[in-house]
């Protein structure tokens, strides 16, 4: 894996098959666990006829979910509270928002899910989509954080050490006695490969800003 | 932006006040600090220095003030926020 360099005026990393296909997948969950389609049908699924009464009443039910504070900590994560201490504000804001920031979110992770989509080694990512792609990375890693219980910046110091121990003891057959977690440690690894792009992808974004603004 | 220049003297100012909500960015453990500064840069306006300062303040103290104005505004500037996954709340003024 090599992280996002600048080629001709776009930001282009270097994953192998393998890291494409978790990355793109790892995508496509988010966008799934924000209530979007499932990505790779690229026709539009056909709707089945409904009358008006359904209508109304499939309405009604996403207001009542809109409203209600999400239960998976993921996704209040990705949609917070806008005041913790106000329901009345929360409730209103999630109320006006939170249909929105689904679908912007959803939409991102699609366009890079679609990036990882195309063939050859490269993943290219368009100057005009970087922030959105970078957006698109800090949700996926916000879900990952919160399944990793990375609560503090101490959380996420001692994560890079845990999985440096726990390679080691996967390698030399120790991990019964260090009771390590493999799919903790596996969740770990892709949260810090896609640290590492993210950083090298805003990074990107700040040079070429710069440079533009310059000119 | 600053709403401070746009008080009126006497007693415009109270109900202002009243009116007045700010939008906090809170401290978290996944959120990259270039990516912070250039959100900041990018959706405040802020000049790059400004920038990192507030972003250096998210980091070390826990949070930062980044906007105040009326409460339709603030929920534009959390929702916004939101959006790039930062963890950002609203509150009156002074709370």
């Amino acid at each position: 894996m090599m992280g996002f360099i600048e080629r001709d005026g776009m930001a282009v990393a270097e994953l192998d098959d393998d890291e494409r296909a978790v990355v793109a997948r790892i995508a496509a969950d988010v966008g799934l666990l924000l209530g979007g389609e499932a990505f790779g049908m690229h026709a539009e699924p056909e709707r089945p006829e409904r009358d008006e009464a359904d209508e109304i009443f499939a309405h009604l039910m996403g207001l009542e979910e809109s409203l209600a504070e999400p239960d998976d900590p993921a996704i209040l994560r990705l949609l917070p509270n806008a005041a913790p201490t106000d329901r009345e504000v929360s409730d209103e804001f999630r109320r006006l928002t939170e249909s929105d920031l689904r679908d912007i979110k959803v939409a991102r992770l699609h366009v890079m899910w679609a990036q990882l989509s195309e063939d050859g080694p490269y993943w290219t990512v368009g100057a005009d989509e970087a922030m959105a792609t970078a957006a698109a990375l800090t949700d996926i890693r916000l879900v990952l954080a919160t399944r990793l219980s990375l609560n503090t910046d101490e959380d996420a110091d001692r994560l890079h050490t845990e999985i440096e121990l726990a390679e080691h003891a996967l390698d030399t057959d120790a991990d019964d006695e260090l009771m390590v977690d493999p799919e903790r440690v596996w969740l770990g690894m892709l949260y810090q490969a896609l640290t590492w792009l993210q950083e090298s992808l805003v990074a990107f974004v700040m040079t070429f800003e710069e440079r533009n603004r310059d000119e | 932006m600053d709403h401070q220049e746009q008080l009126e003297p006497e007693g415009d100012v109270v109900t202002r006040l009243g009116d007045a909500w700010v939008t906090i960015v809170w401290n978290d453990p996944v959120n990259l600090m270039n990516y912070v500064t250039h959100v900041f840069q990018s959706y405040f306006g802020f000049t790059r220095h400004e920038a990192e300062a507030r972003m250096q303040e998210v980091h070390v103290n826990g949070k930062s003030v980044v906007s105040s104005g009326g409460r339709e505004k603030m929920e534009v500037d959390v929702q916004a926020m939101h959006g790039y996954g930062l963890w950002a709340t609203m509150q009156r003024s002074g709370q």
